[in-house]
């Protein structure tokens, strides 16, 4: 297949402030496999203060934080580019979202004394903070991508006290076999709304998840070359190898 | 007489001996039974000994093992927690061996590592005479929680403790350093100075400082901060230009980089009045390679001095310290060298591949990478180390080795680093990769095992049976 004729370009999100989690892994998942897939990838860094016009862009990532630089990026997400990532939602741009920057996506966040902080409202959801950290590996189930005709087992890691709850016409990402996940009650985790996809899974999320790397690549691709086919195989051995040994364990240990 | 500290020590004391009997180190049961059978203990039996305390995130054992080569140097009687048993229970069990049963100090000085996060606990039984703080990196969010909550547990810890205590910290670290603001203690700064060409030994290649986001926004004000220099991670000359708040001039630092080899690094440094009486140049050869490292003997040279001890026993201190528990630890094979250097967070790691990348021979290396609870569960810190950086000598790469619990993942992230995978294989058995990483390696050649904590551990008590490698207590 000749995919050289195919160009993607990835927006990396206030890279220098929400990173916490080894998040520079999904970028870095989006590149090499794209570049494996022998597509041109090309990154670009935008943050505080930055002009964003959003249709420059393909993928779209952004990670989670630590509060205090949260807090920083606050006004800059609100104010200066949140119609610019609106647009591009409605224009089924696709988005990877993890943790924090998941959180900020929906309406609000409501801290466990009452306080709320307003969020972007991009999607449906909104997050409670919780007194107790929900921390350790997590593995869920998506029937939104399949792995050999069944739904997909994804890996992670999730560390976070906010509870996530879903609105009308958002999906969750998937159901969790292993972990807390959204709320640690619904027994959800994740959301996707058009081509946004979120989750509170680190570790980090795509390299280990090769399929799920693939899957927001196809996206984007048939988003902007209608006759794009579909990407061919890459050899996984490494990353089926890291993800089979951890499900294995988690489960057997659950 | 208090019969319940006397219950306390003995049964403590007793404990001791059984572990060693059983050959299980032993490091921290007995300090944990003595708390529980009388919580005051340690703050009774530590008040008689002059104690020097070592935190932060990085570079805590090197320093203290240099410290207590300067110790050593001026026939100090001094004990110290040798083998990273850094948290109270540890802590503990170090002093119970060094009081008779009575609580009388066989010893007169202390000289503590302590774990940064525990040390807002300890702190409560120990008043230091002198506390050094090295450095806040990211590491093990998992435990430790975000960095932030490391830098103002240390804080809080240091409020608890008396004003006549001296302080020796960071210049070149702008949270580190801000520990010095507002204090009544005495502070004295230390650092690397801003007109040294660090160049050759520094780890920051575009990819190494763009990845650092530890502390680039001001602690007070939350303005972006800039620098006039920059040595790695988030260290280096920084000031903000909203506030002022900047790099404190510091009273002793390294001036000048004469020479970095593979096993040591040659530096010239200066000290300043009141930690000389007069500004004095002085040179010294550091038993250890890497920048990392140059910052550990400055700590450990800025303790010397303000603690009154001449600059002479500091610069024999540098060059003839041990190195400590799996900081560039060496076993000869054969006429080849195994030399272990311990991982575990970010800047660290990143600083070890930078030394990896200097030496010009063969690079056969092993990551062993282990999720226990003392490694960290989360190991989604291996996407923030620099791995990249082995791509610029890709032609001297051999073999790289992954194991641990977490080898795969490990061989995941060497993969996406962009490094060829024929050069990567995992092997789990720790026996076998000895056997194949030693046969790999050319003949006076080096292979490096690089482990987390408890990998460590495992390696090192293997690496005991088959090459006679020293037991860790002792």
């Amino acid at each position: 297949m000749d995919t050289n004729k195919y160009n993607l370009t990835i927006c990396h999100l206030y890279p220098d402030l929400l990173n916490t989690y080894g998040d520079r892994g999904n970028i870095l998942a989006l590149q090499k496999r794209a570049e494996w897939h022998g597509i041109n990838v090309d990154i670009k860094n935008v943050t505080i203060g930055d002009t964003f016009d959003s249709s420059q862009y393909d993928i779209f990532f952004l990670g989670g934080g630590q509060d205090y630089e949260q807090e920083i990026i606050q006004e800059d997400v609100l104010n200066q580019k949140g119609n610019e990532i609106k647009a591009a939602i409605d224009g089924m741009k696709v988005f990877l979202c993890i943790c924090g920057g998941y959180q900020l996506m929906g309406k609000y966040y409501k801290t466990w004394d009452g306080k709320e902080i307003e969020f972007l409202g991009a999607l449906d959801l909104w997050t409670i903070g919780g007194k107790e950290r929900m921390i350790g590996n997590i593995v869920f189930e998506s029937d939104i991508i399949k792995d050999n005709g069944k739904p997909l087992k994804i890996v992670g890691f999730e560390n976070h006290s906010g509870r996530t709850y879903l609105g009308e016409g958002i999906k969750p990402l998937g159901k969790v076999l292993f972990g807390n996940g959204n709320n640690g009650t619904d027994g959800y985790e994740g959301a996707v709304y058009n081509n946004v996809y979120c989750s509170y899974s680190h570790g980090s999320l795509l390299p280990k998840n090769p399929h799920l790397t693939d899957h927001l690549l196809s996206l984007a691709l048939k988003q902007k070359y209608p006759d794009f086919q579909g990407l061919g195989a890459l050899d996984d051995s490494f990353e089926t190898a890291a993800r089979s040994t951890v499900i294995e364990r988690i489960l057997k240990n659950a | 007489m208090n019969l319940k500290q006397l219950i306390s020590i003995t049964i403590s004391k007793l404990a001791i001996i059984v572990l060693r009997l059983l050959r299980r180190g032993g490091t921290t049961l007995p300090g944990k039974l003595a708390l529980k059978i009388y919580p005051g203990i340690l703050k009774s039996i530590a008040s008689n000994f002059d104690v020097i305390m070592v935190t932060g995130t990085n570079g805590k054992t090197t320093t203290t093992r240099i410290i207590e080569e300067v110790l050593k140097n001026n026939n100090v009687d001094y004990i110290t927690n040798k083998s990273g048993a850094n948290l109270l229970s540890g802590i503990t069990t170090i002093f119970i061996q060094a009081v008779t049963l009575t609580g009388r100090p066989r010893h007169q000085v202390a000289l503590i590592e302590s774990d940064e996060a525990a040390f807002n606990q300890v702190t409560k039984h120990l008043q230091p005479k002198a506390v050094v703080v090295t450095n806040f990196f990211r590491d093990q969010l998992d435990r430790y929680g975000e960095l932030y909550s490391t830098l103002n547990a240390v804080k809080s810890g240091l409020e608890r403790i008396d004003d006549s205590t001296t302080l020796i910290l960071n210049a070149d670290d702008s949270m580190c350093a801000s520990l010095g603001r507002n204090t009544q203690k005495k502070v004295f700064y230390y650092g690397i100075s801003p007109d040294t060409d660090t160049c050759r030994s520094s780890g920051n290649g575009p990819g190494g400082s763009q990845i650092n986001t530890d502390a680039i926004f001001c602690i007070n004000c939350k303005s972006k901060y800039q620098y006039t220099n920059h040595i790695y991670g988030h260290l280096g000359g920084f000031y903000c230009t909203n506030c002022g708040y900047k790099r404190p001039a510091a009273h002793l630092e390294c001036t000048a980089i004469l020479e970095a080899g593979s096993s040591h690094t040659t530096i010239s440094w200066r000290s300043v009045p009141p930690l000389s009486s007069l500004e004095q140049q002085y040179k010294a050869r550091i038993n250890l390679p890497g920048l990392y490292n140059v910052y550990n003997a400055m700590a450990a040279a800025a303790c010397g001095l303000a603690l009154n001890y001449s600059p002479e026993t500091v610069i024999n201190a540098m060059q003839s310290f041990e190195c400590g528990f799996g900081r560039m630890e060496s076993i000869s094979v054969g006429d080849k060298t195994i030399k272990l250097i311990l991982v575990k967070n970010p800047t660290g790691f990143n600083q070890v591949l930078n030394f990896l990348t200097l030496d010009h021979k063969q690079l056969n290396a092993a990551f062993l990478i282990n999720d226990n609870l003392a490694d960290g569960t989360d190991i989604s810190w291996l996407w923030d180390v620099d791995f990249e950086q082995l791509n610029e000598v890709s032609d001297r790469i051999g073999n790289l080795f992954t194991s641990g619990i977490r080898g795969e993942d490990m061989a995941v992230r060497l993969k996406y680093s962009g490094i060829d995978t024929r050069k990567i294989r995992i092997i789990k058995d720790y026996h076998l990769l000895l056997e194949r990483g030693l046969d790999q390696t050319p003949s006076g050649g080096v292979f490096y095992i690089l482990p987390t904590y408890t990998a460590m551990l495992d390696i090192r008590s293997i690496l005991r049976k088959k090459y006679k490698l020293k037991e860790f207590w002792k």
